[in-house]
This record gives structure tokens, C-alpha cells and sequence, in this order.
């Protein structure tokens, strides 16, 4: 049975359909009691213009505006902040803690800190490791640091993205 | 015209862009709300239907509407973006009534690019965050925190770069957008993301799918249990989730709207670009998806929005054709369709065309438009006033008055209509076969005119003679009393009700009557000092059979007197002016208020506020109707009160909002009217015109008017040939044979009077009908309609190669007189000088009309002018030629007799796409650009240097939030000389959205004092979810945004009459003009539409 119908439904439907074509589908529409079955009144009587003499602006704190960080500024922070706060997390959970706090304070613009943290992640990558990091840690890294790791481990530095991944991966979880 | 420009509303957006369903008003109440570009309205499901609630007018475009409930929250908040990139959630206060801003805010950034698909904006259904999509690459997120209040706004890139579709998938433990775009190679995919609140990032999602339908475009989320996401593609629809994926082939179709049926998500309404209704079910055992099924259900209109409602009931919202509300039959109709249309909202959108003529010769405009794309294209006739439709008419000639009479008291319809004549009265009634045929009335007196008559209690009719009043019994219709006037007194007019009669006799005399069993009562009498023209004692109070006051107007001092029944004493006396006696008094109740209305020999009407206990008239305002006596009646339609008021130029007069309005009704001269609503033809009136009665009902009562020529095909360009009493339009028709769509392009001939179509001249393959013209040329008598046309072939960016076609008109058909090839498309044709001007590609040229040696006829081209990107829209005035380019603002080129060559004069330096111009005066020219605003340059004539001379100074900016695709010049209401408006010039213009606009041009002194009054009104009259007035009328767009000058917003100033008494005493104190003042000004400018 299901067979011959979804044969019916899967061709296209033709312009007049089968007498039960859609009326099996079409029983126990939902009814939330607020229409009468009969056939409703129109009701065209006039609609109120809506004339708005009280203070519309927003309650306080409502009026939104947009965070003015950089997109790509904030995901570099975010780079460093999760990098940092990745080799805290080897240290101790504590550090962590604070590095969370300080992260959005930090200047947007330290590039330095950028570059350092490049540093950081290869001279660290046994704690990262260890740590078990999910595949969305290597996903959110670069070619150039997924190979640097590679290179730490001694594994071979070819391929696309994600045979790295998969390499890491394979290598992590053997280790 | 001038610069100083009115702009204002005449016919509101009927377009319907999006709706939502949700329990807005009240925790126990669902409401519908529907977005008509510019305005939302809210209505209410009851069991008699949809009742409407709320117009709400919004200071922006929208863009997405959305409900949703936050937490904690009892009832729904409305979420609104407009397409200026400001946004606002609404929450209903359902003790004021009043719409409450929660937040609002403005989410535009510095840089982006607009997103090519339209703005998305969606919800997250667990209402942790709204997602915004407005520039390709961003992807802005709004959190709420826990207590439901919005957080600030952060972007996220978004790799995708042409995103189609957004939505949130349902029961995902972090908010989880899904994404369908299309690859650089056009191939699409949808791919989801999971949005980090605290990182402020995406990460990946939970699943991807690579290579779908080409045509996908729209995504549905779908609920628990079952959740995943449906794919509407072109020939394929596909279930997609974490762990399922299933497809089914359909009908190639393009999907434009969805609703959604059953809460658990299993069931689905499509709705595609030719409007046909789809049923899309989700089978599934428990929360497993086994398949897919769709089914045709039947036709609607081509759907914009689906929502629905309850009870198998559904509203389609539609931007192409008229709204609908359907109901879905479980078993089909002989047609096979499941759809059966309980009700249709109009819409004109989108007006592509009209045209403004007066078919009746009332001295009124009425709009002719072309509206309505695809299948749902028709021809809509917009007149202002009321209609009358007739059931029955006789040839009477010289009727003096009319009534209606009923067999017994509590009978619910009337059988008698007494008319008088000037020396006999005659009885109709409805005899067994529903048709009027003469009677008799034994106690009445029928060899006299009658002054009155009326039902009186106890089943009996009241007759009133110069002579004497009978009192008759409508049973046995014999007299049963009668009073006669004292001898050497005449009875000149009389009034009465059912319980009573007052009437007046020369020198003076007036007389009271009351009616009881049998018997009639001398209750009171007075001696007045002057004649009395008119009376009225129609019950206004309590009792509706009784009246405690009566009205009287007077000859000499022209007053009209309050005198209270049954004593006669005279409580309020107020001296009318001027020297024009009242012919017609009424005390009448509009929406609980008592009004007494005057009608003047010379056709102007008095209104008072009338205080029934102490009998007090304020508020006088005066109006003019006609030019001829008023006759003044009340009759009620669907239980409301009207007045009529019979007269050269019958009027309805009624009340809404509390404020008085008088619409025209389209007839041309009526003398008497009285409401006879019997069982054949109930709600009637009687109507004595031009010697003939007519009985008649009244259309529903609205400012504008609308009859629909339903074409089942799109009318492009309209225009009206008065000679041959015809329309013809260029016309667009789909084929669909099978999977095969073909288009013919046609040129249609139709009647005036009749609107059918009496000839067709079929285009060739390929070619557009793109303007036409009815026009005469020099040296020729006979009137002709211009054709030009376009060949837009395929292959082709901008057609090489088009027509004008020349026809005449003969026997009701079409005759081709001539045709010349162009080298492109013929977008516009003005008749010029006895010549034809065209718009062809970037060139004006101009055709003579030469006369062949054979006698025939051919277009010559005489001469041309190069230099406009596209050349699209022109007008003409006197040697002056307005040209509005495709994207080059306006230019002013003139034609020189003497070389015979036509030169630029001056141009906009401006980069405006332009979709209208047309010609105010000799100096000032008014465009429309496609960012929907409206301007006006100006031509430099006393400019020092040629650089000066030659730039049209833009003297006006406004932004209207419309598109406009003409401009006619020509008014919607009917002039009255002697009105203050009547000296106003009026251009109408016509949207996409389906508005009807009027822009007016005030004297400088009335600009001045409005611009005032609107300024004032800003601060009293707030946007509704914190939107800024001056914002929204800014001019805006790609390149710069000003304040808005020299333009008024009518609607924001006509909203002054609906104020209340403090506020608009509030803003009369700081315009330092009284109330009544202001009321008058606005009430005036409300007559230009």
C-alpha cells in the first residue's frame, strides 16, 4: 500500500487529481475552536487607524546597537584568547579562569600578541594534545600551525586540510 | 504647481508581503497580522471570522515580521526590520490599548554590500537570539539574556556568500542556523551552523548537504518531534536532518510561500508563482521521517504569504492579485479543487499603469489602473463616492417627496412607498410577485400633494395635507381621525414621527401633534415672528420613537431654532448668516453623537454639535455640497446611520473615527431619496431622479471605490481615446500548455462603458508592447492610438529593433494606419506639436505625420537627440521635453522650430534611477527614483552663466517608501469651485504596493503654516516602535541621505483630526491657532483625496 502511494505522490501531481489524491491528507485539520465551521460572515468593517501619542522609545538598555569590534580583530582575539587559555588550561584550571576575564579587555590591535601565540601553540603542542583537543580545535587552526604540529610529531607534512586533521588526529590518539 | 508639494495617501497599500499568526492581543486571543509594506494590520480570530483591529502605520519598509514569545512572557511580541535597517519589538498593552516598544534599534553597518536576495531576519524558536542577514558575508545575531531582554548586536562572517535562505532548525541544543547559498560555480548547498553567544562565532554544525535542486530558494524548519529542515527546490523537494534525507520529484514549479498546518510540523500549505495551492506531508512512524508526499489542492491567488488560521481556514496574502481567504474541503468540487475563496481583500498592487479619466462627465476623476501580474492582472476602476446598485426603476416624472410605510408596527419591512406629486399622491407597494405596482390607501387623501407621511404606533399611518393631518390605520387602511388645519391656514411643511407630528402653517403657526390610538392630539402651539421653512423632530434621544426636542428653520432671520417637546418652548436659537434660507433641518446621532445638520437653498450644509438635554449647538462647520437646494434623509445600511442628502451632486454623509465624512455618490442628480427596504429588495433605497424612481442599493460605504475587470492576463500600459469612448492596453498573457510557457503580447481594445474587450491586435513573437499613446497629429482630423513596441530577443541585453504601430479605430476595431521600425524599444510616446515623440533606447526622435502621394499615411522622422543612458520616461510641455533616464536623473531638452533640431537644455547632474517624471509647471519637474523617493529640480532660466543655466537645481527631496511607476496629472475628487481646495493643482501617482498617492502643490503661505502643524505634530504623533518620522522621510539612498524639503506627509498631518481634544489642544497652543482652525485647514486638505 505505502508503495502505491508514494508512487501517486511522487509523480507530479496532474491537474485534476485522484478523487482521495489530497482528501486523505487533508481530514483533521488542526482546529483551535476559534473559527465555526460555517461559512464565515466578511467582515469588512472599518479598521482603526492606530494613532500613537505615547512615548515609544525603548525601555532603558533596549536601544540596541551593534558591537563596533572588527569581525576579523575579534576572531584573531579569539584565536589568542582560546590558544592562551589552551595552554593555561595544561597549567591549571584557575589560570584559566582569569584568562577569560582578561581576554575581552585586551587591546584588539596587539598583533604582537598574535604572533606570539603562533610561537606559544608550537612550543606547547604536548599539552594540547594530552588534552584530548576535539576536532574543531584543529579545524578552527591554520594549514601553517595543523603542519607545525605535524612537524613536532615527526608525521609527514603533505596534503590537503583536513588529511592534516585526520593525520593529527590519528596521531593523537594512538599517543 | 509649485515647489511646495503635499504628498499624501489617497488608497492605501494593499500589497500583503508578509503575515504571522500568534497570540498578540492577549494571552486567550489569536490574531492574524499582516505587513502591507508600510502599515501592519492586526486582526482578531472570532467565531464570526476575521474582525479587523488595528491599521498601524510604520515609519519604514518592512522587511521581516516575525512573532515570537520570550520567556516568562504570556502572549506573543512582534518583531519588525524595516528595509533602512532599523529594527523594533512591539508588545500589545492590552489595557490602553496601545502597541509598547520593548527595544528597538538600528542594525545597519558602516560597510557591507546589500544582500541580493532581501533582507532575513529570523527567530531562534527557543528564543535565545534573533539572526540577521542584511549584507552578503554578515551574519548579525541579537542575544537575549535570560530575562528576555535584547543584548547588543555582534556581526559574524559568514563564509557563504550568496545566501538564499536562513533559518533556525528547531530542538537544537545551541542555536543552529542552517544556511542554503549558492557556490561561484551556481551550484547550492545548505551547510548549518551552530551560533557560540560567548565566543561570538560560528562553529560547524551538525550536518551539511552538498548539490541540491538548482532552483532551491526556500527552507522550512521543521518542529519537534521531528525537526530537520524541508529544501523547496524547482523539481524537488527534500527532507533533510542530522540523521534523515529523503526526496520527491514535483511539477517544476517556483515556490513562493509556505504556511505551515499542524503544530508537530507534518503537514504544509505551498504556494507557487502561478498560484497554485500544494499540500507537502511529512509521513513518519513516531519521530522517524519515512517520506514525503505533496498533492495539488487547487488555485488561489499567486501567494506572497500563507498563513493558517483554524478550522481548515487559510489567508493568502498576495502582492500580485487580490488576498484571499480560502477554506480547504476535505473532499473536492467538480473542479477537483480542494480551495474554495470565502472572501477577497483588494488589492491594486502592483499599479504598473493607469490612467485618470471622467467617464461619467461628473467633473470627477476617476483612476483606471493596470493592476496585478500574471494570471491575476485586471483593469481596476478607483472613484471616490458610492455607488448605487440598481434593482428596479419606473419613469415618474415631477415627484415632490417620498415615503416609505409599513402594513402593521412591527413589521420588519416596508410594502407602501407613497410619493407625491404637485397635485396628487399615488401608493406603490410590492405586490405578491415582488414587483411595485400601483395601490390604494382608502384614508388616505390622494387628490393632493402630500407634505408627510410616517408609521405611527398602534398599526397606523400618518398623512399630512395642506389641509389636514390623517391619522389612518394600516390594517383596515381606513381613516380613523383627522385633524384639519383652522380655516384660512394652510399647512406648509410637516414633519412627524411615530408618535408624533409637528407642523407649521402660514403666518407663523406651529402646531403639535400627538399620535395616540385613534386619536389625535393638539398637545402644543406656537406663534412664531417669521415663516417656517423646514422642520424635523427625528427621534435622536433614548426613546426612538419619540422626540424631546424639535428643529426649525426659519424664512427672514435664516436661524434655525431647538424648541423642546412637548411644551414648544424655544430653548436655542442660532442665526445661520448670510442670506440663503435652510431648506432641510436633521437632528441625527452619528456614533453616539448628536449632530444637527442644515441644509441650505444655495447647496451648502450647516453641522452644530447638538447637546440633546440642554439643546445647545456648537462646533458650527459648513460645507458645500451643490449647487441646488438639499433634501436631507437618514437611512441605515448593515446598521449604521447615514444621511443622504439629495441634491445636483447627491451626497452620503456619515461619520468614522467620530469625524463627519461626505462621499459622492455617482449619480447625477437626485431630488429625493427615501429608504424603502422591503422583502424583495432589502436595505434599499428609493431614489427619485431625472424622472425616473429608482430603487437601489448602496455599495459599502468607503472614500474609494473599486471595480474590478478581472483580465487573466497583465495589463502594462492603458490609455483612454475619448472620441471613441475606449481604453486600449498592451497586454501580457502566459500560455501554459503541459510544462510549455509561451508568452503573446497583445494590444486590446475595450469599451468604456462596458469594459469588454471588442478588438485584439496580436504583437509578433518576441515583441513587448511597451508604451502607448492616443493622440492626433496636424493636418489630419482623425484621433489614433500609437503603439511602440520592442523586440526583446533572448540573446539580446537591450532590444535593437522595435515598432510604432498607428491605428485607428473603426466599427469598434482596430485598423492599422502605419507602422515604422525604431532601432530599439519604444519606451515612452508623447503626442508633441502635432507630432509624435518616442523614446527609443538612449534617443528622443521625432516623427512627422506625412501624407503620402498614394493618400496613405507614414510616421517621418524629422528629428532626433542623442545622449541618455536609456531614455524611459517622457513628458512634454509646450517645446519643453522632461526626460527621465534609466539611471541619469532628469534632463530639460527643447525642440527648435526654426532648425528643426531638439537640443539639451539642462540636466540633474544627480545619478537617480528614475521610475516616473512628470511636469509641474514650466520651471519645476517632479521625479521619482527606484530607493522610493520623490524630488523636484528646478530650471535655472536667470542663471549668470551657462554652467548655471544648464543644471536643474533639485528644489525638493522626500522619501516616500513607495515605488512609483507613474504620475498622471488630474484630481480623484470633484471640485468645488467655490472649496479653498479647489485652486490646488493635484498630480495622482501609482505603486507597486498598490497605493494611490496625491501630491498637491500649496500656495507658499499654506505650505508654510502645514510645515508648521507637521512639525508640531512630530512631537505628539511618535513612530510606533520608536521610529523616527524625519528618518523615514528623509531622502535616502545608495549615495546619500538628506532631510526631507519642501514635501509635506499628509498622512501625518491628515492624523490630526483623529487626535484627541488635549492633544490637539496641546499643539494648538503651540501653533498658536485655535483647534477649530486647525480642524478646518486639515479637514480642507482631507478633500484633495
Amino acid at each position: 500500500m505505502e508503495g502505491s502511494s508514494s508512487s501517486s505522490s511522487s509523480q507530479p501531481s496532474d491537474s485534476n487529481p485522484t478523487s482521495n489524491g489530497a482528501s486523505q491528507f487533508l481530514s483533521n485539520l488542526p482546529s483551535r475552536g476559534l473559527f465555526s465551521s460555517t461559512v464565515l460572515s466578511s467582515n469588512p468593517g472599518g479598521m482603526r487607524v492606530y494613532v500613537c501619542v505615547h512615548d515609544t522609545s525603548p525601555p532603558e538598555g533596549q536601544q540596541i546597537k551593534t558591537n563596533q569590534q572588527n569581525i576579523l580583530i575579534r576572531s584573531l582575539t579569539l584565536r589568542n584568547k582560546k590558544s592562551e587559555s589552551g595552554s593555561r588550561d595544561a597549567n591549571g584550571a584557575g589560570a584559566a579562569e582569569s584568562s577569560k576575564k582578561r581576554a575581552p579587555e585586551r587591546h584588539p590591535e596587539s598583533r604582537p600578541t598574535a604572533k606570539r601565540s603562533n610561537s606559544h601553540s608550537s612550543s606547547r603542542q604536548e599539552g594540547s594534545t594530552t588534552q584530548q583537543a576535539p576536532i574543531r580545535d584543529y579545524q578552527a587552526l591554520t594549514v601553517e600551525r595543523l603542519r607545525a604540529l605535524l612537524k613536532a610529531k615527526g608525521l609527514s607534512l603533505k596534503g590537503k586540510k583536513d588529511e592534516l586533521i585526520s593525520r593529527l588526529k590519528g596521531a593523537s590518539g594512538s599517543a | 504647481m509649485s515647489i511646495w508639494n503635499y504628498v499624501v495617501t489617497a488608497h492605501k497599500p494593499t500589497s500583503v508581503t508578509h503575515s504571522c499568526v500568534g497570540n498578540f492581543t492577549s494571552p486567550h486571543e489569536l490574531n492574524l497580522i499582516i505587513a502591507k509594506c508600510t502599515r501592519i494590520e492586526i486582526h482578531l480570530l472570532t467565531p464570526q471570522g476575521l474582525q479587523p483591529m488595528l491599521d498601524v502605520p510604520i515609519y519604514g519598509r518592512i522587511a521581516t515580521l516575525e512573532l515570537f514569545r520570550p520567556h516568562g512572557e504570556a502572549q506573543d511580541f512582534l518583531f519588525i526590520a524595516t528595509e533602512r535597517y532599523k529594527f523594533c519589538v512591539l508588545q500589545w498593552d492590552a489595557e490602553t490599548s496601545e502597541l509598547i516598544t520593548r527595544a528597538m534599534g538600528d542594525v545597519s553597518d558602516r560597510i557591507g554590500r546589500p544582500t541580493d536576495h532581501g533582507q532575513i531576519g529570523i527567530i531562534d524558536p527557543d528564543c535565545r537570539l534573533i539572526g540577521l542577514h542584511l549584507y552578503d558575508g554578515l551574519f548579525k545575531v541579537i542575544p537575549f539574556d535570560n530575562k528576555g531582554q535584547l543584548k547588543e548586536a555582534f556581526n559574524i562572517r559568514l563564509e557563504e556568500l550568496q545566501v538564499l535562505d536562513i533559518k533556525f532548525l528547531y530542538g537544537c541544543l545551541r542555536p543552529t542556523i542552517v544556511v542554503l547559498y549558492q557556490d561561484n560555480k551556481d551550484a547550492r548547498h545548505v551547510k548549518t551552523y551552530e551560533v557560540v553567544l560567548k565566543d561570538k562565532d560560528f562553529v560547524e554544525g551538525p550536518w551539511s548537504q552538498n548539490n541540491l535542486d538548482n532552483g532551491a530558494a526556500l527552507l522550512i524548519p521543521v518542529p519537534p518531534p521531528l525537526c530537520g529542515v524541508l529544501i523547496i527546490g524547482e523539481e524537488t523537494i527534500v527532507y533533510c536532518s542530522a540523521n534523515a534525507f529523503k526526496a520527491i520529484p514535483t511539477r517544476p514549479s517556483i515556490t513562493r510561500a509556505y504556511g505551515r498546518v499542524d503544530a508537530d510540523g507534518s503537514r504544509y500549505l505551498l504556494g507557487d508563482y502561478c498560484g497554485l495551492l500544494h499540500l507537502l506531508v511529512i509521513t513518519h512512524e513516531k519521530e522517524k521521517v519515512t517520506g514525503l508526499k505533496i498533492e495539488l489542492l487547487g488555485e488561489t491567488s499567486i501567494a506572497s504569504t500563507i498563513a493558517y488560521l483554524d478550522n481548515a481556514v487559510v489567508f493568502v496574502g498576495s502582492s500580485y492579485g487580490d488576498s484571499q481567504l480560502i477554506k480547504l474541503n476535505s473532499q473536492p468540487d467538480a473542479k477537483g479543487s480542494y480551495v474554495e475563496v470565502i472572501e477577497r481583500y483588494v488589492n491594486l498592487g502592483p499599479i504598473v499603469d493607469f490612467c485618470v479619466v471622467d467617464l461619467e462627465r461628473q467633473g470627477q476623476g476617476q483612476v483606471v489602473t493596470c493592476s496585478g501580474a500574471y494570471k491575476d492582472g485586471s483593469l481596476r476602476v478607483v472613484r471616490n463616492g458610492i455607488g448605487i446598485n440598481e434593482q428596479a426603476s419606473v419613469e415618474l416624472q415631477g415627484i415632490k417627496g417620498m415615503w416609505s410605510l409599513r402594513t402593521s408596527t412591527d413589521d420588519p419591512f416596508d410594502t407602501f412607498l407613497v410619493v407625491s406629486f404637485i397635485n396628487e399622491t399615488r401608493i406603490l407597494a410590492m405586490n405578491l410577485e415582488d414587483e411595485l405596482e400601483e395601490t390604494e390607501i382608502e384614508g388616505f387623501c390622494s387628490q393632493v400633494q402630500t407634505l408627510f407621511c410616517h408609521d405611527a404606533i398602534n398599526n397606523q399611518l400618518v398623512q399630512v395635507t395642506s389641509s389636514s393631518v390623517r391619522l389612518v390605520s394600516s390594517t383596515s387602511r381606513e381613516l380613523k381621525h383627522e385633524w384639519t388645519a383652522p380655516s384660512g391656514y394652510s399647512i406648509n411643511v410637516a414633519t412627524a414621527n411615530s408618535m408624533q407630528v409637528l407642523l407649521a402653517a402660514g403666518g407663523g403657526h406651529l402646531v403639535y401633534l400627538e399620535i395616540g390610538d385613534g386619536l389625535l392630539t393638539e398637545a402644543a402651539h406656537a406663534q412664531l415672528e417669521y415663516d417656517i421653512s423646514c422642520l424635523d423632530i427625528n427621534p435622536i434621544g433614548g426613546n426612538s420613537s419619540y422626540s424631546q426636542l424639535a428643529a426649525v428653520g426659519m424664512w427672514t432671520d435664516i436661524s434655525v431654532r431647538i424648541f423642546s417637546l412637548p411644551d414648544l418652548k424655544l430653548i436655542t436659537k442660532e442665526h445661520l448668516g448670510g442670506e440663503i434660507i435652510p431648506r432641510s433641518v436633521l437632528l441625527c446621532a452619528f456614533e453616539g453623537i448628536s449632530y444637527l445638520l442644515c441644509a441650505l437653498g444655495d447647496g451648502h450644509l450647516l453641522n452644530f454639535l447638538l447637546n440633546t438635554n440642554t439643546g445647545e449647538l456648537t462646533d458650527r462647520k459648513k460645507v458645500s455640497l451643490g449647487t441646488q437646494p438639499i433634501t436631507l434623509r437618514t437611512f441605515s445600511s448593515k446598521n449604521t446611520t447615514y444621511v443622504f442628502a439629495a441634491s445636483d451632486r447627491p451626497t452620503v454623509i456619515y461619520s468614522s473615527n467620530k469625524k463627519m465624512l461626505y462621499s459622492n455618490v455617482n449619480l447625477k442628480e437626485v431630488s429625493h431619496m427615501c429608504p424603502f427596504s422591503s422583502a424583495a429588495f432589502p436595505d434599499s433605497l428609493a431614489i427619485a431622479k431625472e424622472g425616473e424612481l429608482t430603487i437601489g442599493t448602496i455599495d459599502d460605504i468607503q472614500k474609494l471605490h473599486i471595480r474590478s475587470i478581472p483580465l487573466g492576463e497583465q495589463a502594462r500600459r492603458i490609455c483612454h481615446q475619448e472620441q471613441s469612448r475606449t481604453f486600449a492596453f498592451c497586454s501580457l498573457k502566459y500560455n501554459q500548455s503541459g510544462t510549455e510557457e509561451s508568452e503573446t503580447h497583445l494590444i486590446r481594445l475595450l469599451d468604456d462603458q462596458t469594459f469588454e474587450f471588442i478588438s485584439t491586435y496580436q504583437l509578433d513573437t518576441f515583441e513587448n508592447g511597451c508604451s502607448i499613446l492616443s493622440c492626433s497629429f496636424s493636418d489630419d482630423n482623425n484621433v489614433y492610438y500609437c503603439v511602440g513596441t520592442a523586440y526583446v530577443l533572448p540573446e539580446e541585453n537591450e532590444p535593437s529593433k522595435g515598432r510604432i504601430l498607428v491605428f485607428i479605430v473603426e466599427d469598434g476595431k482596430f485598423q492599422l494606419i502605419a507602422e515604422k521600425e525604431t532601432k530599439g524599444a519604444v519606451y515612452s510616446l508623447n503626442a508633441f506639436n502635432g507630432k509624435l515623440l518616442a523614446a527609443i533606447n538612449q534617443k528622443i526622435q521625432l516623427y512627422k505625420w506625412m501624407l503620402r502621394d498614394d493618400g496613405t499615411r507614414e510616421l517621418q522622422s524629422e528629428c532626433g537627440h542623442h545622449g541618455h543612458i536609456l531614455a524611459l520616461y517622457v513628458q512634454t510641455r509646450g517645446d519643453f521635453i522632461v526626460v527621465g533616464d534609466l539611471m541619469k536623473s532628469i534632463s530639460l531638452l527643447m525642440y527648435k522650430h526654426e532648425e528643426g533640431a531638439i537640443e539639451e537644455r539642462a540636466r540633474d547632474y544627480n545619478a537617480n534611477w528614475m521610475s516616473a517624471v512628470e511636469i509641474l509647471d514650466d520651471d519645476i519637474y517632479l521625479g521619482a527614483e527606484n530607493s522610493f523617493n520623490l524630488f523636484t529640480v528646478r530650471k535655472n532660466s536667470e542663471g549668470a552663466t551657462d554652467e548655471e543655466r544648464g543644471r536643474l537645481e533639485v528644489v525638493g527631496e522626500y522619501h516616500l517608501g513607495e515605488f512609483i511607476n507613474r504620475f498622471r496629472h488630474g484630481s480623484l475628487v470633484m471640485r468645488l469651485p467655490d472649496s479653498d481646495v479647489g485652486q490646488i493643482p493635484t498630480i495622482i501617482f501609482g505603486t507597486v504596493n498598490g497605493v494611490i498617492g496625491v501630491i498637491a502643490s500649496l500656495p507658499h503661505e499654506q505650505y508654510v503654516f502645514f510645515e508648521k502643524l507637521q512639525s508640531n505634530m512630530r512631537k505628539v504623533i511618535k513612530g510606533v516602535g520608536g521610529l523616527s518620522h524625519e528618518h523615514w522621510r528623509s531622502f535616502s539612498n545608495e549615495k546619500k541621505t538628506v532631510e526631507a524639503r519642501n514635501f509635506l506627509d499628509g498622512d501625518l498631518i491628515e492624523s490630526f483630526v483623529d487626535l484627541s481634544r488635549s492633544k490637539m489642544d496641546e499643539i494648538s497652543k503651540q501653533m498658536q491657532v485655535s483647534v477649530e482652525e486647525l480642524c478646518k485647514r486639515v479637514e480642507e486638505l482631507t478633500r484633495l483625496h
